[in-house]
């Protein structure tokens, strides 16, 4: 019977014990690949296995550090770790405990956020026809940044100067670390409840790659697409974009540049106004002048100097008139004249006395004239009317003549 | 006449000076044309003259109110 053991408790915690006194051990960087991830809702660790083509380890992340990853960590993706090894005495495992953790390289963040800008884009977080138009004429002006940094001055300073009278309204928020994301989406979220804000500026100054960060998280890529009001991303450089730029309606490299974006200049309306007045001004003089030559033209013709012009021209068309008309009766009389003296010479043909010019005579009784022998009797007194006079005269007989041949 | 704006007041003074150019219109139509673009100049101007600024924070009280302080910069 051996008398000499130890338990299995001891044996790990020996174990353990040496773990934690090798230098090495309890602060290195680890490179690996993620495998089995997962993530307790509840307690809010994380467990993964790291391995690479030789070998694994288990992996754990309390709570208290994975707040501080810029990135979320998936299988497949190559990180860097920093952590300690210890012995898990319960299931006689080693497992390393991470404290940081970053995308391998900055190779590894860019893979890491060109897969997580494709997802957003997939999900339709940056569609162009999603986005919102910045009204031209901002009075009032949200901006989400810390109120301690350069770019909130740069901000206030340039909305100052081109509108002399912007309404600002601040939502303060840190802009890097591990509390960012959170409070800037909270900001976006505080303004829009506040409401009553035409364009929200988010942004800081430039900075490390790291230091931008918190405006490449998808938490602030969501509270961007979710804002009512109409946003403008402001991010640190200008060669750089953060995945808030393309959430954003309107993209500004700069700060100073976004509250160019936001507020129109008012000296340059003031100017326009101005230069419309004066148009108006001279548009009306033109008109009226022009009016008034119109006037002029008409005014200028002879008969507004010498209105009796007028009369003497009616005057004489009257008179042509009158004249013409005296033409016209005289014509007319001279006509029927020479009609009537034709109808008196036909009268003057059947006149009796033409036919007592030729030597006929007519004959009668006091008051009858004398056609028919029957009209008169032997004794009777009768008058012969001459040409020259009358003769008077018996009857001393009559004669029936039979017949006149005709 | 409806409730004024900036924005609405420079357009609407811009198609007044197009239209007074276009010269299509009567005497009595382009007096009343000018008096309203010479009203919406004023009105433009008067507004453009707001210089009174203010910046305020946002804060959000632990009980979920929303309160303005004045930001001094």
């Amino acid at each position: 019977m051996v008398n000499d053991f130890i338990t299995v408790e001891a044996l790990n915690a020996y174990i353990g014990r040496l773990f934690e006194t090798d230098d090495i051990l309890q602060n290195f960087w680890l490179k690996g690949e993620i495998s089995g991830f997962r993530c307790y809702q509840q307690s809010g660790h994380m467990y993964f296995t790291l391995k690479d083509e030789q070998a694994a380890v288990s992996c754990v992340m309390f709570k208290s550090c994975t707040r501080g990853l810029k990135f979320k960590p998936e299988d497949g993706m190559e990180v860097l770790l920093r952590g300690t090894v210890a012995m898990y005495g319960k299931q006689g495992k080693v497992q390393v405990y991470a404290e940081e953790m970053q995308p391998f390289g900055t190779g590894g963040m860019f893979l890491y956020l060109e897969k997580l800008k494709k997802r957003l884009k997939d999900e339709g977080c940056f569609d162009p026809e999603k986005k919102k138009e910045l009204p031209p004429m901002a009075n009032k002006i949200g901006i989400v940044t810390s109120q301690d940094g350069a770019a909130l001055r740069d901000i206030l300073r340039v909305l100052k100067l081109r509108h002399p009278g912007v309404e600002v309204v601040i939502a303060h928020s840190s802009v890097q670390g591990t509390e960012a994301p959170a409070e800037i989406a909270r900001g976006i979220q505080l303004i829009n409840t506040f409401g009553d804000i035409d364009i929200i500026i988010v942004g800081r100054g430039g900075g490390s790659f790291e230091d931008l960060m918190a405006f490449n998280s998808e938490t602030v890529v969501y509270a961007i697409v979710d804002s009512v009001i109409p946003v403008i991303s402001a991010v640190g450089h200008e060669v750089d974009f953060s995945l808030s730029d393309f959430a954003a309606d309107m993209r500004a490299a700069t700060p100073t540049q976004a509250a160019a974006l936001a507020v129109p200049d008012y000296r340059e309306l003031e100017e326009r106004v101005c230069k419309h007045a004066a148009r108006l001004q001279r548009l009306m003089e033109r008109n009226l002048s022009l009016r008034e030559e119109a006037l002029d033209r008409i005014m200028m013709k002879r008969v507004w100097r010498e209105p009796a012009l007028l009369l003497e021209k009616k005057k004489n068309m009257l008179d042509d008139c009158n004249k013409k008309l005296s033409q016209a009766m005289q014509d007319i009389l001279i006509r029927r004249g020479h009609t009537l003296a034709m109808a008196a010479g036909g009268l003057d043909k059947l006149s009796p006395l033409q036919v007592l010019g030729r030597g006929y005579a007519i004959l009668g009784t006091r008051d009858h004239i004398v056609k028919s022998i029957d009209d008169i009797n032997s004794g009777d007194e009768i008058y012969a009317e001459l040409i020259d006079g009358t003769l008077k005269m018996e009857m001393k007989g009559k004669e029936k003549r039979k017949k006149w041949n005709r | 006449m409806e409730p004024m704006n900036f924005d609405a007041s420079l357009a609407k003074l811009e198609e007044i000076v197009a239209e007074l150019e276009s010269g299509q219109l009567s005497l009595e139509e382009s007096l009343a044309m000018f008096e309203q673009g010479v009203a919406l100049s004023v009105f433009c101007q008067k507004e453009l003259k707001k210089t009174e600024s203010k910046v305020s924070k946002l804060i959000q009280k632990i009980n979920g109110d929303i309160e303005l302080e004045p930001f001094e910069d």
